[in-house]
């Protein structure tokens, strides 16, 4: 097996069973009988592992969505929201890992081992919103669209912590919270929701700095 | 719940504006009010879709509990709910069939054809046959009960009822509403419906195919034909109206005196007219009523209740109307109002032939509610009486009246056959 196959393998397997990562590398290459300098020939260090085993996720199935038939027809919404079906779907076979992964986690923090995860999702997720961009769905506004793969990171780790807390049948109330937060987020951005709120902002913080100099 | 909340406010608002307008000018507007905080209050409702849409529906079928300003806007509601995004369609076929629905069918179309209260129906095609695929919202029968729980104490605020007048009446209807999310059972009752009234020669149903259908979706032939409201108010010749209103008639009759299990969501679009035909689509609402309660409950059809007042008042103590501890001041007030309601709604069973035309009839109908619903010794005295099992049963009847009403027809409305009274 290739070096770099066994070192995700055993990491995963070590997260699974002891939920909680290996505490050095040099204990973890003994418990695989495997030299350093061949484990940082794969990876710079444990949280990078971690990080390609999230992030492997993600581009697994944005690869698999991107090539599906009817994805060409979809619009930016529908592409996000058969993204978050097939996450939830998916994520059935990981969730004792994400229960103790994300469970302890704040849904803004931003840790090392989720790097690749982050970083993949926003690719994925600017390329939904040049393409609702191009067909008019999404409104062009210069600068102000660079932030919205970051808002939509936020809302996706929204949903995920909603599905570790969903206790209803094969989690159907997820699926409707996902329905319902993309419909709303969508109608946000198409309208100028956005804008009015920061003209809104520009016209009452020089005030705000007025009174407090 | 923030929109219910909302409701209230503006309802506040709306009374705040008549009080502020009769103190200058001198008069009210009542009926106007009604109808803005009518549909104030259905807009609520109907951005919160799901449980508190049905419940909503549902009130607006009993009159006595509504005005009929709330009564129109609610009515509405079929038809309001936003549609399921196509992901979520094909997420639900993955997890019910393991399938997308574009590898079941040849064709599916990623837009609904129209809403159901609680989902939406697809058309697909296969082998050159048309289906209408029915998919339920995810999350509905889970998030029912709960809402309904949280809704209910504020809709009886802004509706002005009480508790304990109506808890009977929530529980029949939570049931119900319940069992409407639980398509297994609707396929069945649809298939064993259609199956009894096969033989009614004007009555058409789709074919249901349970091999498309799970706990979410119900597969069904694609029908063809006019809704029932563009029939309706259209050209159609009377003779026309005559015929769809005589088949609309029986096929009720069959179900309620001969089956005793009855389609009990009399709404004009459950119903699509093709030539002759009367197609009935919607099996989610259906009700079971037992032979002592049948019997009990027919037995106000009998017409010599309205000479013989022994009679009457023991059927109306064997429906639990009339109760031991009423005082005589009250069995009198609650046996008049019996009185009204019967010669009101028996009528056409006492005519044997009934001309529906006749905007008087519903409309006195609609009066007796409104009278019952401002009625202050009436509300006093409500409490839980009669049987739950009356609501869907006046329900039906209520429903089948406004649809006779609607074709303006004019038809034979026999006592039920075989019915005799003690």
């Amino acid at each position: 097996m290739e070096t770099r196959t066994r070192i995700v393998e055993a990491y995963t397997n070590q997260l699974r069973e002891h939920g909680a990562p290996p505490l050095t590398v040099h204990a973890f290459c003994k418990s695989l009988n495997l030299a350093e300098r061949d484990f940082f020939q794969e990876f710079a260090s444990l949280e990078s592992v971690e990080s390609a085993i999230w992030g492997a996720w993600i581009s697994g199935l944005t690869a698999r969505l991107e090539s599906g038939a009817e994805w060409k027809e979809f619009s930016a919404r529908h592409r996000y929201l058969t993204f978050l079906f097939a996450f939830t779907e998916s994520s059935l076979d990981w969730r004792s890992l994400m229960l103790t992964r994300f469970n302890p986690l704040s849904p803004v923090a931003s840790p090392p081992f989720l790097k690749a995860f982050e970083e993949h999702f926003k690719a994925f997720a600017s390329d939904i919103i040049s393409h609702g961009i191009s067909t008019g769905e999404i409104a062009h506004r210069g600068q102000l669209q660079a932030v919205y793969p970051a808002v939509l990171y936020i809302h996706f780790r929204a949903v995920i912590s909603f599905l570790l807390r969903d206790e209803s049948k094969r989690f159907e109330r997820t699926d409707a919270f996902i329905e319902k937060t993309v419909a709303f987020a969508f109608d946000v951005i198409r309208t100028q929701a956005i804008d009015s709120a920061f003209d809104l902002a520009r016209f009452l913080a020089p005030s705000t700095w007025g009174k407090m100099s | 719940m923030a929109a219910l909340v909302g409701a209230g406010a503006r309802v506040g608002m709306n009374y705040l504006k008549h009080y502020g307008r009769q103190a200058i000018s001198g008069q009210a507007d009542s009926d106007a009010l009604q109808e803005r905080n009518a549909s104030e209050v259905f807009r609520a409702f109907s951005e919160l879709k799901g449980g508190p849409l049905k419940l909503a529906q549902m009130l607006s079928i009993d009159q006595s509990l509504l005005p009929p300003a709330y009564a129109k806007q609610f009515a509405r509601a079929q038809y309001s709910t936003p549609p399921l995004s196509y992901p979520l369609v094909v997420r639900t076929f993955r997890r019910e069939f393991g399938k997308d629905p574009r590898d079941i069918f040849d064709t599916f179309e990623p837009q609904a054809a129209h809403a159901a209260s609680i989902g939406q129906v697809h058309r697909a095609t296969l082998r050159g046959r048309a289906f209408a695929v029915k998919v339920q919202y995810p999350g509905v029968a889970e998030s029912l009960r709960s809402d309904l729980g949280v809704v209910k104490p504020i809709a009886l605020q802004i509706l002005g009822l009480r508790e304990r007048d109506v808890a009977a009446y929530f529980k029949e209807v939570e049931a119900r509403l319940l069992e409407e999310t639980d398509y297994e059972k609707e396929l069945h009752s649809a298939m064993e419906l259609s199956t009894a009234c096969a033989h009614l020669p004007q009555i058409r149903f789709p074919e249901y195919h349970p091999e498309f259908s799970s706990r979410r979706v119900i597969t069904m032939d694609w029908m063809i034909g006019e809704p029932f409201d563009v029939f309706a108010d259209g050209p159609a010749l009377q003779d026309h109206r005559n015929r769809i209103g005589q088949a609309l008639w029986d096929f009720y009759a069959y179900q309620i005196h001969h089956l005793r299990h009855f389609h009990a969501d009399p709404h004009p679009g459950n119903f699509l007219i093709n030539g002759d035909h009367l197609c009935v689509l919607d099996f989610g609402c259906t009700k079971t009523i037992g032979p002592d309660f049948y019997s009990k409950q027919f037995a106000f059809l009998d017409p010599t209740l309205e000479t013989n007042p022994a009679r009457l008042a023991a059927a109306m103590e064997s429906m639990d109307i009339l109760l031991p501890s009423d005082t005589p001041a009250q069995r009198n007030h609650l046996t008049e109002l019996c009185k009204k309601s019967l010669e009101l709604l028996a009528l056409p069973f006492r005519m044997g032939q009934f001309d529906f035309d006749n905007p008087a009839f519903m409309k006195s109908i609609y009066e007796l509610g409104e009278e019952n619903q401002k009625n202050g010794t009436l509300r006093g005295i409500r409490g839980q009486r009669g049987s739950a099992d009356t609501i869907y049963l006046n329900r039906t009847f209520f429903g089948l009246y406004s649809l006779l009403s609607r074709l303006r027809s004019c038809i034979k409305t026999p006592l039920p056959e075989g019915l005799t009274f003690k």
